[in-house]
């Protein structure tokens, strides 16, 4: 990231200054800005219906982890995100090398996903909620599908990028297929899979708010809508925060796992 | 059909093009036994699901592929599903509009700007994880149910990939360009203008590609929610319309219908964006 600066500052900072330029003294900065401008628009609109005051928020967020009702709908919501993903890196991933190592098998089953891929999760749910009814399938079978493409996909393409060179080193050393998996292709094709299962994460949040919304009797998307109906403002705004918040932590567990799993590509497939 | 294009050498006799192209006397015949390959697993299953459609009862609502065939041609011939569909884009696009015009502008400010950038990222980093759906329940209690929340939605969800992308699309114009412009001494909007926006466009095009995957995908997801949560449909949209389908008429082959359309639709937009982008730069690819 080489930032192309077009004003430039010349002088050596102060202390004032260094303190203006570190990072989490900017954060807060701009998180208290952002906090006093929503509070503006609270006093002006005064309709704590729509919009409640930060303070209403934080408040909310408080007795929601209180009474446990924040961290039942977010285990909830989590269990359900872990088994979607565990099934879909079941289902994508060998099949995915399987693939990638096989061009015949490839050139079947490829026009299939590209058939099935652009068709999103989201567009699942109703026909999902006619054969699962509502209930915990439903949002697990919108994730499965919506993390199995990137995945797979990711998958084939990381297979196919390892480099020839190691596999022909390999097979000139007498490397049997077995150990040739294990060793070469699996450890040259993992920061590729990883990067795929940062994106099948992202689509898979995205789409669970949407199928709990609409389809299930609990979870952080069923705490959202029912609050709505329930006229309180606050709790949504909550609930809604808490969304972000488990969103941005699963993703630094995916990316220290990513780290800790390859740490020979870090700094790739920044998603 | 797939056995019928894979056992018959006469399709290939057949078509003067692929004997026309003659320098490569391999291309006709390898050309349909991809195209067999391409069909043979997809064809299979829709013959499965034929096969097992036949043994269910005739009264049964599960969908099947002659009745998928039906329901579509009475929905186009009706216009019920060609109008939900413009509608649906309709949204997306305005929404992408608004969204493309903020997101691009702002993108070109922070990244050109060190401080505006180090300011806003962590107001952009925490909204970045809240999934546009999340924001649906909002949107609601503000716009109400009609299709300002749609668009509300849609520009959200579009929002997110083409700043990011226009961020990073700035970053990768060459720094020496802009020193050779400021040496000439043009302005800083002229410099925005006529070298940094050029040099961004491959970041600006793909975020815009992945926005308006995004958003097609989030106006499915608003219509089907508001009509969920708001009883049904007088809003229009692809969306509610499926929902109606499962929740008012139960008409299954109906919204296997739609989730095709859907398909068709969102493969068609990767297309134009994918097309845009070789017009719009032939020096890649």
């Amino acid at each position: 990231m080489n930032a192309i600066t077009i004003t430039t500052a010349a002088t050596p900072p102060s202390a004032w200054q260094r303190l203006g330029q570190a990072r989490a003294f900017i954060a807060l900065r701009s998180f208290a800005l952002f906090a006093a401008l929503w509070w503006l628009v609270f006093v002006w609109k005064a309709n704590p219906l729509q919009l409640p005051s930060p303070l209403r928020v934080l408040d909310a967020v408080w007795s929601l982890l209180q009474s446990g009702e924040l961290l039942e709908h977010a285990a909830i919501s989590t269990t359900r995100l872990g088994l979607a993903l565990v099934v879909a890196i079941v289902l994508a991933v060998p099949l995915g090398f399987a693939m990638g190592l096989n061009a015949k098998l490839d050139a079947y089953v490829d026009p299939l996903v590209e058939l099935l891929r652009p068709i999103s999760g989201i567009a699942w749910i109703p026909l999902g909620l006619f054969i699962f009814g509502i209930g915990d399938t439903l949002p697990v079978f919108i994730m499965v599908y919506v993390a199995f493409f990137p995945l797979l996909l990711n998958t084939v393409a990381g297979v196919r990028q390892v480099d020839r060179k190691l596999v022909a080193a390999a097979r000139t050393m007498g490397v049997g297929p077995a150990a040739m998996l294990r060793h070469v292709i699996v450890p040259a094709s993992l920061p590729t899979v990883m990067v795929g299962l940062r994106l099948a994460f992202a689509g898979a949040w995205a789409a669970i708010v949407a199928a709990e919304l609409i389809g299930a009797p609990s979870g952080l998307g069923f705490a959202i809508e029912w609050n709505r109906q329930m006229l309180m403002t606050s709790k949504v705004f909550a609930f809604i925060m808490v969304i972000g918040f488990v969103g941005y932590l699963c993703d630094s567990l995916l990316r220290a796992l990513q780290h800790w799993l390859t740490p020979w590509a870090d700094g790739t497939g920044q998603a | 059909m797939s056995a019928a294009i894979k056992t018959s050498p006469m399709n290939h006799a057949a078509t003067p093009d692929a004997i026309a192209a003659a320098p490569r006397p391999a291309a006709g015949p390898s050309r349909w036994a991809a195209l067999g390959r391409m069909l043979a697993l997809p064809a299979l299953l829709v013959l499965l699901w034929q096969l097992w459609a036949q043994t269910l009862p005739a009264d049964s609502p599960a969908p099947t592929p002659t009745k998928v065939v039906l329901a579509f041609a009475e929905l186009v011939k009706s216009g019920d599903l060609p109008m939900a569909l413009v509608q649906s884009l309709g949204r997306v696009l305005t929404g992408f509009a608004v969204a493309l015009a903020l997101a691009v502008l702002l993108g070109m400010l922070m990244g050109t700007s060190r401080a505006l950038r180090d300011n806003l990222d962590p107001i952009i980093e925490s909204f970045r994880p809240i999934a546009p759906m999340a924001l649906l329940p909002i949107a609601i209690l503000w716009f109400g149910t009609g299709t300002p929340t749609a668009l509300a939605i849609v520009g959200y969800a579009a929002f997110f990939p083409l700043l990011v992308n226009t961020v990073h699309g700035v970053s990768r114009v060459d720094p020496k360009l802009v020193s050779v412009a400021r040496t000439m001494g043009l302005s800083r909007a002229r410099i925005l203008l006529s070298v940094v926006l050029p040099g961004a466009l491959p970041g600006i095009l793909l975020g815009a590609r992945l926005a308006m995957g995004v958003a097609w995908t989030a106006i499915i997801a608003a219509e089907l929610a508001v009509g969920a949560k708001s009883g049904g449909g007088n809003s229009g949209g692809i969306g509610q319309m499926m929902f109606v389908f499962y929740a008012y008429s139960i008409d299954l082959n109906a919204i296997v219908v739609c989730m095709i359309a859907v398909g068709v639709v969102a493969l068609l937009i990767d297309r134009v964006f994918r097309k845009l982008e070789s017009r719009l730069m032939p020096w890649r690819t």
